[in-house]
């Protein structure tokens, strides 16, 4: 299971399987400069592969008002 | 991916630019477009004394950060709105960021001057973004004239400044085109206004808050209907992903080739200010646009 957290809004998904974050993106249908994709300390570029109980924030960046 | 300029592993993938940053380089890169933007369209120097807007956002956040690792003389000022919990958390996210980094900041809040938010929404027929903005600008250039500062800076940033040209594009509204910028220049009682972060994205400005460790806000405003400029910054965004690097081309195309010809067009509408038969400070009519609303905020309380 993976588990994805998302921001702003504070909504968590879980997923069976992810294989990187591009995929990850694609799931929620956001650009690659859209959010940033966070796992603990680190920042991973869409390239990056996501394991199998990954804990990941997902950080929309559009700001609004 | 790796880092383009040291090999280890990128954390940022920039497509604008064709390459990705480890966490360091980024900064790096961050500082240096600051820096670039600046000596390019002439923001300011060591010299200035700036005075950064925070409204507890990424952005402004980013921007009082970034000032300070470039050793410039910044200070900040934190206009609290009075808008409940969301002013509050704004306030808080200010105060906690200054105080950990030991740096100068002020708090002014529009209510002292009988000015809260939810007050003035129910005295005015206007859209409250408007008026509101309208305000904070008021406020903003204000203490900066009051207080000897040169240059008053804000976070904003290369996605609202190209959403913002492409709303005015589309009305071609001449006078906007025309004084649409990173600087404004200081006149009279006008400090001079300036957008260190145009040419960064707001992508680029929240990886930078992350890999910095710059606590900010993230709920928007309860008022914020965001509806025009957020679906202007989705089309550009659509628009970037086809043609990376469009977005940073149309802005500085559009001041090396398309501002002066609208600057020219309405140098005559300038001189039209007076000063503020209240307040002093310049206005269209006799009485500016802030003093108006307070009067208008006065008169609905009195009669609650
Ligand atoms: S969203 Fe509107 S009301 Fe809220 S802070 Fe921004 S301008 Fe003011
Ligand atoms: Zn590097
Ligand atoms: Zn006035």
């Amino acid at each position: 299971m993976i588990t994805v957290h998302l921001e702003p809004g504070n909504e968590t998904l879980t997923f069976p399987k992810i294989n990187t974050a591009q995929q990850l993106l694609n799931k929620l249908s956001l650009g690659q400069t859209d959010a940033l994709i966070i796992r603990g300390d680190e920042l991973l570029t869409p390239d990056r592969r996501i394991h199998y109980g990954d804990e990941i924030t997902v950080r929309t960046v559009i700001s609004r008002g | 991916m790796k880092c383009k300029r040291c090999k280890a592993l990128a954390a940022v993938a920039l497509p604008s630019h064709h390459t990705g940053f480890c966490p360091e380089c980024f900064l790096k890169y961050f500082a240096d477009q600051v820096e670039r933007g600046a000596h390019k369209h002439k923001l300011f120097d060591h010299s200035d004394k700036i005075l950064v807007a925070l409204s507890g956002g990424k952005d402004s956040l980013a921007l009082m950060q970034v000032l300070t690792d470039l050793e410039y003389d910044v200070t900040g000022l934190h206009i609290d709105l009075g808008i409940g919990e969301s002013s509050e958390a704004a306030r808080g996210f200010v105060t906690a960021f200054c105080e950990k980094r030991g740096l100068p900041f002020h708090v002014l809040s529009t209510a002292h001057y009988g000015l809260a938010i939810p007050d003035v929404k129910a005295a005015v027929r206007r859209p409250i973004c408007s008026v509101c903005g309208k305000i904070k600008r008021y406020y903003f250039n204000k203490f900066a004239h009051e207080n000897g500062f040169t240059a008053l800076a804000t976070g904003h940033n290369l996605d609202d400044e190209t959403a913002r040209l492409f709303a005015n594009t589309l009305r071609w509204d001449a006078r906007y085109l025309g004084s649409q910028g990173p600087m404004l220049p200081g006149e009279g009682k006008f400090v001079r206004k300036v957008k260190p972060l145009y040419r960064l994205t707001e992508f680029e400005t929240a990886a930078y808050c992350f890999l910095r460790k710059v606590e900010h806000g993230k709920a928007a405003c309860p008022y914020s209907g965001g509806a025009t400029f957020t679906g202007h910054k989705r089309l550009m965004g659509g628009l970037e992903r086809v043609s990376p690097g469009m977005k940073i081309q149309f802005y500085e195309g559009f001041l090396r080739d398309g501002r002066p010809a609208f600057q020219a067009a309405c140098k005559e509408g300038t001189d039209a200010l007076v000063e503020c038969a209240k307040c002093g400070y310049p206005s269209m009519s006799e009485t500016c646009g802030v003093c108006r609303t307070r009067g208008m905020v006065a008169e609905k309380t009195a009669g609650r």
